[in-house]
């Protein structure tokens, strides 16, 4: 019976959450306490917290991925016992993200007393300062008393039209800084400048991608997000071999915007090399000399200075016929010609869908997949509770843009699953964000994609009891050319600790087995059947304490105890944390050794909600954070494996020559012996080396590109906490490419 | 796997006899945040030996931003899971130092220690004093069977150790 009660209170604690505004002031615990700010210094936080937090946590406050809730239960659960000078201190030295202190002392007052306002706390007369302490319950009821004022800015949609109306942040900034006044760090300024197409391409003799090229990709070319349609990584290509991978040099970088959020992988067709960077700026170059061929700006620029959030970025782009396509974090996907870098088409994965939380409803940054003449991309960020919004993943004809399918990724009422989210109508069935593009396999015409947890993904939250939320923490099989589901696996039945199985699905033959691998943040390796969908074998690969029981026989997962009866208010124990044992830095396969090559992660967190966080080292790594470690995939043999002080912040490729390459936090972009893990080649480049590196040849002469950059999630934020000795510069996105001295 | 297992666990027995190092703990900081990270760091190590009935603790720590004030043994339901105090270590009070106990085991305590739920926490002055696995926790670590570490970016072939498949069950 308590328990029940619990459940029902926790969903109607996200219903409120959800509703924010909307019930203001009904029911709303009498508090009369006038509380310690004032009303201008409100009016002055909304302003702040628009510009500097509202790209994280939302306009409404209502929290999303790795910024939580700073209203409501949420909010409470985790503050309402702590004082309003413990929730300065917090945010003055953390937020924003990355970038924790480069506010002004009295921007971050006016921020605490907005959060506090939005919480249902009194305006009085006396105004706040970081020395105020005052216990937040006893002046918060977490409901707001006064309408939400119109917000001038209302979440990441909405901070510019693709059409180039994005810069008023920057402006802002930059006129703040000409006026002398206290703002982040300068040299991190996008500063205003023109949108679209800024330099067009006269390409000649660019040959088209055709379906024969997609399904047997040229060993010169890197024509997708993981090379093939499999998802390999891996590359044919030998000339860089064990034996003069040590003789590597630069042979070209070139800069791009110095914020934002960079995770991309450069494509390579024709000689030419596509580049996808913040700003959603997309640009072709001579892949072997450097030289610009074309520029577009498709806009808008990052909307404040700095890293930016996970939501920011998009992971690969795709080419076919004589276009390149690329979606768009705003949710927008796009069609330029190869050529000249000019729009083919543009369309809007929700047909720009108004949300009730302001901006736009659903955003696209995990990369697309091209598929007879497809274009299917996924959906992020999608969804608040109450509305009847959710995440889906839709094809579009390359030629048009006109959208040819959807297939919405929460089972609803009377779908196969459908009876898994206890009884929480449709509208409250939310998250199954795909963060990464899928695979196919062409011979059964089915393509694969793995699915995040369901959104609140705390289960006290969420109101789904012990139900196990499909699709979410999914892997999902759908016939490219319907969009119909074939089967699904549920890895992770409940989740509730930010721990999804959403990244990449690698798909893998060994005689008549046709296996699908995929890891995700709990960090088991698992292997199902690609054909039926079943479960074939599992591997822990880092330590895990959050299945009170895990069978590797049949891979049925038990959470903790405290983490099935988990309560707002209660701190809970998670390794992996959220940085998960493995994320979206993608594994290779490398074939001539059957090894699947794994950036692995080592961190724990303790949060209390989904309010605080607080990280601590895995144990049993010596506090190593970063691991790389092979598995042989026809029966999940632990091959070799090495750790170091950093994670690693790229996806990792293999080649025929025996070579793999990864990159790391701390700045290091190395190539290491598949057959044995050993270093054979490392240098260090401007910032943290994150993204997905490629290779490829022209004129015989191959190639090994890679970019560094910073922005994202938990990757980026638990090591950029915890690894104290690690200092990186703010800037230094770039792109780099090297290959073999000309000698050789 | 499991020839794996039974081989380090005859190797543990082997130690036992010998009075070696059967359990080993790496000391990191206790969780932390950027609020907090600047008074919650530092590094150390430690070793218990056990004949199943006495426990011997040994350890050194270095780093702290605070001297140290006490240290004990926890005991947790999991690797990674706070727990509740269970013994005293005598400890130096400085930002480097030692730890040490000898201790009479019950059952109970040595099942503990053999399932990899032990571990060393030391305290310091200046750590917080409001997170719930109790006031001015800096360091810990968890005692886990004595297993080979290899330095950073040295690789280790074949199995590589995880207290999920390396510490005894029961």
């Amino acid at each position: 019976m308590r328990k029940h009660s619990l459940l029902l209170a926790g969903a109607g604690f996200a219903l409120i959450a959800a509703l924010g505004t909307v019930a203001f002031g009904q029911g709303a615990p009498n508090i009369s306490k006038a509380g310690p700010f004032t009303a201008a210094q409100v009016t002055s936080g909304q302003q702040q917290f628009d510009a500097n937090c509202a790209p994280c946590h939302l306009a409404d406050l209502s929290g999303t991925n790795d910024a939580p809730a700073l209203a409501g239960a949420p909010f409470m659960g985790a503050w309402g016992k702590r004082t309003t000078a413990q929730l300065y201190s917090k945010i003055a030295t953390t937020m924003p993200a990355g970038a924790g202190g480069s506010l002004s002392p009295q921007q971050y007052t006016d921020i605490v007393a907005y959060i506090l306002d939005r919480n249902g706390a009194h305006a009085g007369g006396t105004a706040f300062t970081p020395g105020t302490a005052v216990q937040i319950d006893t002046i918060a009821s977490g409901r707001a008393t006064t309408p939400t004022r119109t917000a001038q800015t209302s979440g990441r949609q909405e901070s510019a039209s693709a059409s180039g109306q994005g810069n008023a942040p920057q402006q802002s900034n930059f006129a703040r800084a000409m006026s002398g006044q206290h703002v982040p760090d300068p040299g991190t300024f996008t500063l205003p400048s023109r949108l679209g197409l800024t330099l067009k391409g006269n390409i000649q003799n660019y040959q088209p991608v055709t379906e024969a090229m997609m399904l047997n990709p040229p060993a010169s070319d890197w024509l997708m997000y993981r090379r093939n349609y499999q998802g390999w990584s891996y590359s044919p290509l030998d000339q860089i071999n064990t034996s003069n991978v040590g003789t590597l040099q630069l042979k070209w970088m070139w800069s791009v915007a110095q914020n934002g959020t960079l995770e991309g992988t450069p494509m390579v067709h024709s000689g030419v090399l596509f580049l996808w960077s913040p700003g959603n700026t997309v640009q072709a170059f001579n892949a072997t000399t450097g030289e610009l061929l074309w520029e577009n700006r498709l806009g808008p620029d990052p909307r404040r200075p700095g890293p930016g959030p996970s939501t920011a970025e998009t992971r690969s782009l795709g080419l076919w016929g004589n276009n390149v396509y690329v979606n768009t974090p705003e949710g927008y996907v796009y069609a330029l010609d190869a050529r000249t870098g000019e729009q083919v088409w543009k369309t809007h994965i929700t047909d720009e869908l108004k949300s009730p939380r302001g901006g736009m409803f659903g955003g696209s940054t995990g990369g697309l997949i091209i598929i007879k003449g497809r274009v299917l991309v996924g959906m992020t960020n999608c969804g608040a509770n109450g509305d009847n919004n959710h995440c889906y993943i839709s094809a579009y004809d390359a030629k048009t843009g006109k959208r040819d399918w959807k297939f919405v990724t929460t089972a609803l009422t009377g779908q196969p699953g459908g009876d898994t989210w206890g009884k929480l109508p449709d509208n409250m069935r939310k998250g199954a964000e795909t963060w990464i593009a899928g695979t196919y396999d062409p011979e059964l015409n089915t393509t694969y994609w793995g699915t995040a947890q369901a959104k609140p993904w705390r289960r006290d939250l969420r109101g789904s009891g012990d139900g196990a939320t499909d699709y979410a923490n999914s892997t999902l099989a759908l016939d490219p050319e319907t969009g119909k589901l074939k089967w699904f696996y549920n890895h992770a039945p409940g989740e509730s600790l930010d721990l999804d199985e959403v990244f990449e699905r690698v798909l893998v033959d060994h005689g008549s087995e046709k296996s699908l691998l995929t890891i995700g943040k709990p960090g088991i390796l698992w292997k199902l059947d690609r054909v039926t969908g079943k479960f074939i074998a599992a591997r822990e690969t880092v330590f895990n304490n959050v299945y009170e029981n895990f069978d590797e026989k049949t891979g049925k997962v038990v959470y903790r105890k405290d983490i099935r009866d988990q309560k707002v208010d209660q701190w809970l124990a998670s390794c992996p944390g959220p940085e998960g044992g493995h994320d979206w830095q993608a594994t290779s396969y490398h074939q001539p050794t059957d090894a699947l090559i794994i950036p692995l992660s080592q961190s724990c967190v303790f949060m209390l909600g989904n309010g605080s966080q607080t990280y601590f080292e895995m144990p049993g790594t010596d506090g190593n954070m970063g691991r790389l470690s092979a598995y042989r995939t026809s029966d999940l043999k632990p091959l070799w494996s090495f750790q170091q002080r950093a994670p690693f912040l790229t996806g990792v490729i293999s080649t025929a020559g025996n070579v793999a390459f990864v990159g790391d936090f701390d700045r290091v972009f190395r190539a290491v012996d598949v057959r044995n893990g050993k270093t054979l080649w490392k240098t260090r480049l401007a910032t943290t080396v994150q993204g997905y590196p490629v290779t490829f040849s022209v004129d015989g002469h191959q190639y090994v590109a890679v970019t560094t950059g910073l922005g994202g999630g938990s990757p980026e934020l638990k090591p950029g906490t915890m690894l104290t000795e690690v200092h990186r510069p703010p800037h230094g996105y770039a792109l780099y490419v090297f290959g073999l001295p000309d000698s050789q | 796997m499991r020839s794996r297992l039974f081989l380090a666990l005859a190797l543990a027995l082997t130690a036992a006899r010998a009075f070696a190092a059967d359990y080993q703990a790496n000391l990191g900081p206790m969780p932390l945040d950027d609020e907090t990270k600047a008074v919650i760091a530092g590094r150390g190590e430690a070793t218990a030996s056990s004949d199943g009935k006495t426990m011997t603790v040994k350890g050194s720590f270095h780093g702290l931003p605070s001297n140290a004030t006490e240290a004990h043994i926890f005991s947790s339901i999991s690797p990674g899971v706070p727990g509740t105090k269970l013994l005293d270590l005598e400890v130096t009070k400085a930002t480097s130092g030692t730890v040490s106990g000898t201790f009479k085991l019950t059952a109970a305590e040595a099942a503990a220690l053999r399932t990899g739920k032990l571990y060393v926490q030391i305290n310091s002055e200046k750590a917080p004093e409001t997170y719930p696995w109790g006031p001015k926790g800096t360091l810990w670590g968890w005692l886990l069977p004595a297993h080979v570490t290899v330095g950073q970016d040295v690789p280790q072939q074949d199995h590589w150790f995880l207290p999920q498949y390396d510490t005894a069950k029961r």
